[in-house]
């Protein structure tokens, strides 16, 4: 099974980006041999559409379920017509979530658990319009 | 000539000016391009004669076709299309329209229909201002379109004021890329020069003559005075931080309205532009 996680670093030691859509990178884990594949987000930078673009790139992995902490709407619907689960509302490293996974102790849901806009941060002021 | 007045950061006066000048003209075209909030409608109080519904191309995806829709979604550089285990996923709200998926995609698969983002209304506000004023959908991203909308009725035969929406993003410089003269519209805080450097910047790159009304003089400090001057940019008015300014505001009377002697002071700032780009 192949599971994306939303990860702050290249490793396994690095904690789980809180934003799914604009994480710095996302592992790639097959949970069949323990081999994985950190991939740097290249749609952190989207000026909009970046869960989408996130979720599509996910997607095209061939990806069974993602990890992360927030995701928004637009995402998970993405994530809803790829069929992959999604297991939000995780902190902590990436190898503890893969091992908390391995053992079960993740639910999925059913909706998504932050607005839209959520990961844009600070700094897109009122150009952010448009 | 077309004159647009333009901010950077929202609430320091733009429509004030704008409405203001467009008063003292008496004889004019007024726009306004903050379409997103149209508020000038307030103060000049127009009697509308015609709304005129605007639609843009949204494109629709025949799923049941079964076609690989992917090349659309890698084209979509605004991602309002994914495209996921052989489905489309289509998010209207993100699209602009551009029709690239059509271009791209699978040939007949991808479709276009008209739909509604919003108005432009005209009217006229006495004593002969023609009024345009566009109105977005809320929730809908075709700020740009209205506007374009909009750009094909100025009558550049007499003198346009256009009212730009705040920030400086495509919406401003959609607004303020036709004129001929931009004013920017700050407060003498370090918040207003944050955003009037950027909007400075963004007129330069587009080669647009431009001065400075410093609203609200007399709060904060001098930087935006310094700024100025070292950029060697010409502060063509000044407004006093005043409450009855204010309070008329709130209670949709404008400058010009309550002060005999903005009249004036605003067609000098007319003159002084009129000077400038002949």
């Amino acid at each position: 099974m192949k599971l994306a996680i939303s990860s702050n670093g290249d490793s396994l030691e690095s904690s789980i980006d809180p934003r799914f859509g604009r994480c710095m990178y996302y592992i790639i884990y097959n949970t069949d041999d323990d081999s994985y594949e950190a991939i740097s987000n290249k749609s952190r930078q989207a000026t909009g559409g970046a869960g989408i673009q996130t979720a599509q790139d996910i997607s095209n992995k061939g990806v069974d379920a993602i990890i992360t902490t927030n995701i928004g709407p637009n995402a998970f619907r993405v994530m809803e017509s790829a069929k992959i689960k999604v297991y939000s509302g995780i902190t902590g490293s990436v190898r503890k979530a893969v091992e908390d996974f391995k053992k079960g102790s993740f639910d999925t849901i059913s909706s998504p658990n932050v607005g839209s806009k959520f990961g844009m941060g600070s700094g897109s002021g009122r150009g952010g319009r448009e | 000539m077309i004159i647009s007045v333009a901010s950077g950061k929202g609430g320091t006066g733009k429509t004030t000016v704008a409405v203001g000048i467009a008063q003292a003209l008496e004889f004019c075209q007024f726009l306004d391009y903050d379409v997103e909030a149209p508020n000038a409608s307030f103060f000049l109080k127009p009697s509308i004669k015609n709304i005129e519904k605007v639609s843009m191309k949204q494109p629709y995806f025949l799923k049941e076709t079964g076609a690989d829709f992917s090349r659309c979604a890698e084209f979509c550089h605004f991602n309002a299309v994914a495209f996921v285990k052989g489905e489309v996923v289509f998010f209207p709200e993100l699209c602009h329209g551009c029709g690239g998926c059509i271009l791209v995609g699978p040939r007949g698969a991808v479709r276009e229909k008209d739909v509604e983002v919003g108005t432009i209304s005209k009217g006229i506000s006495k004593p002969g201002i023609n009024f345009l004023m566009g109105n977005l959908i809320p929730g809908s991203m075709r700020t740009i379109s209205i506007q374009n909308k909009m750009n094909e009725y100025i009558d550049r035969d007499g003198i346009v004021i256009i009212d730009s929406p705040p920030g400086t993003s495509c919406p401003m410089v959609t607004t303020v890329r036709n004129s001929d003269y931009c004013i920017l519209v700050t407060e003498p805080t370090p918040f207003g020069l944050n955003d009037l450097e950027i909007s400075v910047e963004v007129l330069k790159k587009l080669d647009i003559p431009f001065g400075i009304i410093i609203n609200r003089d007399g709060i904060g400090d001098d930087c935006v005075e310094n700024f100025c001057s070292n950029e060697k940019i010409k502060i063509i008015e000044k407004i006093p931080n005043d409450i009855n300014i204010a309070r008329a505001y709130s209670r949709g009377t404008t400058i010009v309205e309550y002060q005999q002697q903005w009249k004036d002071r605003f067609l000098g700032v007319i003159k002084g532009i009129e000077k400038e780009t002949n």
